[in-house]
């Protein structure tokens, strides 16, 4: 043993001594002598995993020349080979980390500062073909900087690493990444695979530009970049419509091939996942997403991307619950991530999606195996484990074909490892390129126990324990004595001791060397300095409490919950779709038939289906008593900002009519499940309103648990947000910062007109272009799609319709005679709170007009608001209608509407349809909803009360026939949440590692947007909204 | 005896279009009498078909049939609702115009310790906002200064009249603390780790401490004669420790309210809770201590992800069943003459109709230490009465035609009502 110990020691001090000279290439020129050293190398007796699910018991492994030679199955080494015995030992291919930012050059840090601080930048600077925003390094190829990071390397091979992919994770498109070996050898050999995968994320990063400044805004900047790209491919060389010749754009080129190459996204949670997916699904483009362990939460979906995740292993640390009111700042569902989190890996494995793991976002390399080691307690095989190490992520970096797994021809790049690495075992050391990194000897000297020697004729003890530390103490007789400065290496323990023997009482210094399992032999240096050799026997073995410690713990069980959305109050799936007879209620049709008294209503196949008196109950029916209730149609709210992620405004240039907040619906909004409970069954989702023409709005069911593409309303044909008026002339910014074209309600006018003119010139571009010969397109580049004004042309050729945000008149009329010039109708204003001074001119242009009920004086252009507005409005012929803009008002838009009721004496009966039928109408949906009749969809609500009444409340709410609120399940909910709460809590609590993982390890509670509220999410810059500012 | 026809009346409100046309009411110049309405008296229940008796600004009688002076306006208010002074506690009325414009904003005054400002010195009697006030219902208003963490000191003023002094129903009633942070925020703008935040929290609170510390000594030397020249500031507070004056905390989360309510009893202070979010977590605590509590946010989301959608608007009812001492505020300025409909949620939510109308009557009342004034329908009190057609809480009810202040007749007319009835003109 203690032979083949020395034998590793010299290996290991010749692989050192290699790179001196080895690090000549074929193209450098050597100085001084060649180095011709033989590799050949054999490592015998191994347990060789060639690629997961497959071992070799007792084989050799052959390499030379920096790769796999052959595996010898019969465990011979060949002649001339450098033997290693490895027995005892498992030899797994070397990992690859497919999401790295080695060896390239890192970002210059993004400014962050309050929101004032420095001067908007709109565009950039353009230098060597690079892109109009800052935010896109397509153009970069990060093999041509790639270099060798020694210091770097080690914290990746530390845990087995031998390769990674690896680009500046900078933006939004961030250059073309490079696969290359972690040996620390000249770039030039390193290099996998010099161009890998693109790399991406919504993140703008250290751009400075305005744009984008939202989640939806990073979304149309990738969609038009990649309609870009492919205009590019066509375009290049020729002249532009116009004649001059199409721009050199260096980043658009690089993306040309894109649909091969593909690209790796991050994304910050499991929404982002599939909003990134289908941007780039639109054109082709194969992703492969580096995950947020958020996953589990959406499985299906994400599984029906196909794609491959990389997966982060930075699980979060649980939230604090010490404290006796800690819990007061503890949200449930972080509550259930903290459990569920280190589970996500076998969630994916579980419904087969493939994966990687990364060391990206560990704060502490040191944290990856025991983390990974979590995921496998969490139910995670092991096979798949080491698959998320090996072959996938070869894939992920494009070399399949020489790494990732032990075959010959293969790269020489593996892990050496004492025990099995997914439960307890030990990195001993990494080859890279046939050349070993040692991180710790493959055997080292075992001390431990009781060791029993016969030392100048006196039987001493020395009971040692330790592997890395030994510490213990010298027995003799009936004395013993602590160890002192004891220090070992591999074979070797020294220390000393005080002790009498033979008469020599004083220190003694003492050295152990192992010869054997069981047999050690020593020297011992006595107070007089006579030196005596003895040989050891050891009786008996100490257990070694470090394995105790690893040992695989039971398979994990959740307390938790795992509904849709996972947070509390979710769903455990859609509610059933239901038949439903609803017996002798009052019925508020919202429609011609007025509100009638003792009605039953039958609801067949999620619709309306008949309503009369005393129906028979059809077989099959749920039956609800509705004596004493009353029922009306599902609330439609024509302005909220309610489930929307990150951004509300695409604020920074003054059309953004490219940005959808389809884009980013956020279907966990608890604000979702609050409106349900006062009766709201639709959103129109609106865009801020920091811009004079903003982005395209998005009409949602609010089914509260399904998906964001579930909750969009197909049937609602497009729309868009315009804005009016203080909010975008930027009358809050300070004058200094106030660039932006417009500051006035002139340049609002100019500015839209522009627009308009500018899409109409671009179509008279396109359909000139489709008149060409082919002979004339050889020298021609057709129009560049451009996503802004195609939208303005939906809107002139009424396929989008406009709600405007505006109050004063001046602006109302001014949009009223702009669209007609342009010959559209403005379908709806929104606020519209001086609409009762121009309600004849709207009603005979055909605008609508959506107002607050009683908003005023929260600023200059709503001091004239006025709360008989809905009703002056509508008395002169105006489709009128109340919305929110608020997620507290969108709860009780019934008692809003009452107003015009208290106010200007509307009936009641209009007054209730001012938030069912006229937003309907308002949204073109009213064919599907709004009202109570007979074919429309059933989305209704029963309430306890007089629907319009303070003393109104809601029991039931009603989308499709299926029952998305109840106020009896809610009651019965809270109980359950609140016992699984402390479930939760109890689990944190006995967990004493519960505190160790990444801090802000959760999705981050969105802020209540308003349309004033602009916010640069990728800054962490926002103003604050003031309060009652719309 | 004249009998003055309603419609008459109400008529004053819809007479002219121009700004300044509502003049203050006059004092009261002969008895009133309120015959045949509903009368909500709070201490007393309701009556119906009862006369009220109005004379020289007081409560003289309440009755079914009460004998009508000779010299008395008789005003038929059959099938009317009476109410008391509805008093709206914690607005910035009258301070504020337009929030957004900052040159018409005086609530908020510079520095962290500022008991000196008191809010009817700044208080604009011709604000626009509150005629529109009035017209729900509201009589009463306690105008509050904003500022950080000793904010200023409030006045209740009454909603009509010349300058704040002939409104001022009681000047100066208290000093306003913002009690300082607890908790650890994880929303996405705080920046702060949880030990920097904890960190900055203590920091807030000690110097709160560290001011009442000051003022406490000062009021100490004070006394002793030993004072070497006057400090605004803790002049302002001396009140407090000689309990002529009322500490009002605001605190919402149950933290700060558990440190309010220790704080306070060390002192000794006379104190009122304010805003209270999280009150119904500790309300047995709060009856047990007799902590008196103006909630406010009887509109409003739940404070926390994992509470009830319905946290906020069933709070008065907890509060209720608890019995804890409590009245409604709805904070801010415009929105206030929301003040009614947001008692009348609670009551959806499970609050006794009785109690919501208390809430924002007798209850602010005794917490101003004026009710022996107003607040009630009372033999005695100020004539300040309320008349609406129907139910005051509910929007479908509400419609008030006529409100007396000490018994003057108000002008119910305001700025939405002038430019209504101006655009209603428009062809």
């Amino acid at each position: 043993m203690i032979s083949s110990n020395r034998l590793s020691k010299l290996a290991v001090a010749m692989c050192a001594a290699l790179p001196a000279l080895a690090s000549a290439s074929q193209t450098t020129t050597v100085q001084g002598l060649h180095d011709n050293s033989s590799d050949y190398v054999a490592l015998q007796n191994a347990t060789i995993i060639t690629e997961p699910g497959r071992a070799l018991e007792n084989a050799t492994l052959v390499i030379r020349n920096g790769k796999i030679e052959r595996i010898n199955e019969n465990n011979r080494a060949p002649d001339g080979a450098r033997v290693i015995d490895v027995s005892g030992h498992t030899i797994y291919p070397g990992f690859i980390d497919a999401y790295s930012n080695y060896g390239v050059a890192q970002p210059e840090k993004a400014q962050r500062g309050p929101w004032f601080s420095t001067r908007p930048q709109y565009n950039n600077k353009r230098e060597g073909g690079n892109a109009s925003n800052d935010a896109i390094h397509a153009h970069e190829t990060w093999v041509d900087t790639a270099a060798s990071d020694s210091k770097t390397a080690e914290s990746y091979i530390q845990q087995g690493f031998t390769a990674v992919q690896s680009a500046r994770l900078d933006g939004i498109f961030q250059g073309q990444a490079v696969t290359l070996s972690l040996a620390d050898k000249i770039a030039n050999d390193v290099i996998y695979r010099a161009q890998a995968q693109h790399f991406g994320s919504f993140d703008k990063g250290s751009s400075q530009q305005q744009y984008p400044n939202s989640l939806m805004g990073s979304i149309a900047l990738i969609r038009q970049t990649l309609s870009d790209a492919q205009w590019y491919e066509q375009a290049y060389g020729k002249d532009a419509y116009q004649g001059s010749p199409v721009e050199y754009n260096a980043a658009l080129a690089e993306l040309g091939p894109i649909e091969q190459e593909g690209i790796v996204f991050k994304v910050s949670d499991d929404k982002s996942l599939l909003r990134a997916q289908a941007v780039f699904s639109e054109f082709d483009v194969p992703v492969t997403f580096v995950g947020s362990n958020y996953e589990y939460a959406r499985l299906d979906a994400v599984k029906a991307t196909n794609a491959k995740l990389i997966l982060p292993l930075d699980f979060p640390a649980a939230p604090e619950v010490s404290g006796v009111t800690d819990s007061l700042d503890v949200d449930l569902a972080d509550l259930r991530h903290w459990e569920r989190a280190p589970g996500n890996a076998a969630a994916l494995a579980s419904a087969d999606i493939d994966f990687s793991f990364t060391l990206h976002q560990l704060q502490k390399a040191g944290d990856f195996w025991p983390n990974l080691r979590k995921a496998v307690q969490h139910g995670l095989d092991k096979d798949r484990a080491l698959a998320a190490l090996t072959t996938i992520p070869a894939q992920i970096a494009g070399v399949s074909d020489k790494a990732g797994k032990i075959a010959p021809g293969y790269m020489a790049d593996f892990v050496i490892a004492e025990g099995d690495l997914f439960t307890d075992g030990t990195i001993k050391s990494v080859w890279l390129q046939g050349q070993e990194k040692e991180l710790a000897p493959l055997r080292q000297a075992d001390f431990n126990g009781s060791i029993v020697a016969d030392i100048a004729g006196q039987s001493v003890t020395f009971e040692l324990k330790g592997d890395e530390r030994v510490g213990g103490e010298v027995k003799v007789g009936e004395s013993s004595s602590k160890l002192r400065s004891a220090r070992r290496d591999e074979g070797s323990l020294s220390f000393v001791a005080n002790a009498n023997l033979n008469g020599n009482d004083g220190v003694w210094r003492f050295q152990l060397e192992q010869t054997a399992e069981q047999s050690f032999a020593g020297v011992a240096i006595g107070p007089n300095g006579n030196e005596v050799r003895f040989n050891g026997t050891r009786s008996e073995t100490t257990a070694d409490t470090a394995t105790t410690e690893n040992s695989p713990a039971e398979r994990v069980e959740y307390v938790s919950r795992l509904t849709y959305p996972n947070v509390a109050y979710g769903h455990d799936g859609l509610p059933e779709r239901q038949n439903v007879h609803i017996k002798n209620a009052t019925v508020w049709t919202a429609d011609e038939a007025g509100v009638l008294e003792n009605t039953d209503i039958l609801i067949r196949d999620g619709e309306f289906y008949r309503i009369g008196e005393d129906l028979r109950t059809p077989s099959g029916y749920t039956v609800i008593d509705a004596t004493g209730m009353h029922v009306t149609p599902g609330i439609i709210d024509e302005h909220s900002h309610i489930a929307i992620d990150q951004g509300v405004n695409e604020a920074s240039e003054a059309i953004t009519s490219e940005v959808r907040i389809g884009d980013v619906v956020n279907p966990d909004d608890i604000h979702i499940y609050r409106s349900l409970a006062g009766g709201t069954t639709m959103a129109q989702l609106l865009h801020g309103s920091a811009n004079p023409i903003g982005g395209q709005a998005q009409v949602i069911k609010l089914r509260w648990g399904a998906t964001a593409d579930q909750m969009k309303f197909d049937a609602a044909p497009p729309s868009i947000k315009f804005a009016l008026g203080e909010n975008v002339k930027q009358s809050r910014y300070p004058s200094w910062l106030s660039s932006r074209y417009p500051q006035t309600r002139m340049g609002v006018e100019t500015l839209m007109r522009d627009g308009f003119t500018a899409a109409l010139e671009y179509r008279a571009a396109q359909e000139a272009y489709r008149k060409l010969s082919r002979s004339e397109r050889e020298k021609v580049a057709p129009p560049r799609p451009d996503y802004r004004l195609n939208t303005l042309l939906e809107i002139l050729d009424k396929e989008r319709f406009v709600h405007a945000h505006s109050y004063v008149q001046s602006e109302i009329l001014m949009l009223l005679r702009l669209a007609e010039d342009f010959d559209f109708t403005l379908t709806t204003f929104t606020h519209i709170l001086e609409g009762y001074k121009v309600a004849s001119e709207m009603a005979k242009h055909g605008a609508g007009g959506s107002s607050f009920a009683d908003w005023w004086a929260y600023k200059f252009e709503v001091y004239d608001a006025i709360p008989q507005n809905a009703c002056l409005m509508a008395e002169k012929g105006v489709l009128t209608s109340i919305n929110s803009d608020s997620n507290d008002l969108q709860r009780r838009l019934n008692t809003e509407a009452a107003k015009s009721v208290t106010y200007c004496g509307m009936s009641e009966h209009e007054a209730l349809q001012m938030v069912t039928l006229n937003p309907a109408k308002q949204l073109k949906i009213d064919q599907y909803v709004g009202s109570i009749k007979e074919g429309k969809h059933a989305d209704f609500v029963l309430w306890n009360n007089h629907p319009l009444s303070s003393y109104a409340r809601v029991e039931q709410t009603w989308i499709n026939a299926r029952n998305f609120f109840n106020r009896e399940r809610d009651e019965q909910l809270r109980a359950e949440l609140q016992s699984e709460k402390q479930a939760l809590i109890q689990k944190v609590l006995a967990d004493p590692a519960a505190q160790n993982g990444a801090a802000n390890g959760y999705k981050r509670e969105q802020p209540a947007w308003h349309c004033d509220t602009e916010h640069d999410t990728w800054l962490g810059t926002f103003t604050a909204h003031a309060h009652g500012g719309h | 005896m004249k009998k003055l026809v309603l419609a008459a009346m109400a008529a004053t409100v819809t007479l002219s279009a121009a700004a300044h046309d509502i003049v203050p009411g006059e004092a009261q110049q002969q008895p009133i009498v309120l015959q045949g309405g509903t009368l909500f008296t709070i201490t007393d229940g309701v009556k119906t078909d009862t006369d009220l008796l109005l004379v020289d600004g007081k409560i003289s009688a309440i009755g079914q049939d009460l004998e009508v002076p000779s010299d008395a306006q008789v005003i038929d208010v059959s099938g009317k609702h009476i109410y008391p002074s509805v008093i709206a506690l914690d607005t910035t009325l009258g301070l504020t115009e337009i929030e957004a414009v900052r040159a018409t904003e005086d609530s908020n005054e510079a520095g962290d310790i500022t008991p000196e400002v008191s809010g009817h010195v700044a208080f604009n009697p011709d604000s626009e906002v509150i005629p529109t006030i009035r017209y729900n219902g509201v009589t009463h208003a306690q105008i509050v200064p904003q500022g950080e963490l000793i904010a200023g000191r409030s006045s209740l003023l009454q909603l009509d009249g010349w300058t704040y002094e002939d409104m001022g129903e009681r000047l100066n009633v208290g000093v306003h603390v913002n009690w300082p942070r607890v908790g650890i925020s994880t929303s996405w703008w705080e920046s702060r780790s949880p030990e920097e935040q904890r960190k900055a929290n203590a920091e807030a609170r000690k110097h709160l401490e560290r001011a009442f510390v000051q003022a406490k000594a000062y009021y100490d030397a004070k006394q002793a004669g030993e004072l070497e020249g006057t400090d605004l500031r803790w002049e302002a507070m001396l009140g407090l420790f000689d309990g002529s004056s009322t500490l009002f905390v605001h605190a919402n989360d149950q933290r700060q309210i558990e440190e309010a309510m220790e704080f306070t009893s060390e002192y000794g202070f006379d104190w009122v809770l304010m805003g209270a979010r999280d009150a119904w977590r500790i309300a047995d605590q709060l009856a047990e201590a007799e902590v008196r509590v103006v909630y406010g946010a009887p509109y409003g989301l739940p404070t926390r992800h994992d509470e009830g959608f319905d946290q906020a608007f069933a709070t008065p009812a907890a509060l209720a069943a608890a019995g804890v001492d409590f009245a409604i505020s709805y904070p801010g300025y415009w929105d206030v003459r929301n003040l009614p409909f947001a008692a009348g949620n609670a009551v959806a939510y499970g609050l006794d109709k009785d109690a919501a109308l208390e809430a924002i009557t007798l209850a602010p009342a005794k917490f101003m230490g004026v009710d022996n004034e107003v607040g009630s329908l009372e033999v005695g009190k100020q004539a300040t009465v309320v008349v609406s057609a129907g139910d005051l809480l509910d929007p479908i009810g509400q419609k008030v035609e006529m409100m007396f202040i000490e018994g003057r007749l108000v002008d119910l007319n305001n700025r939405h009502l002038q430019l209504y009835n101006k655009y209603k003109q428009k062809p």
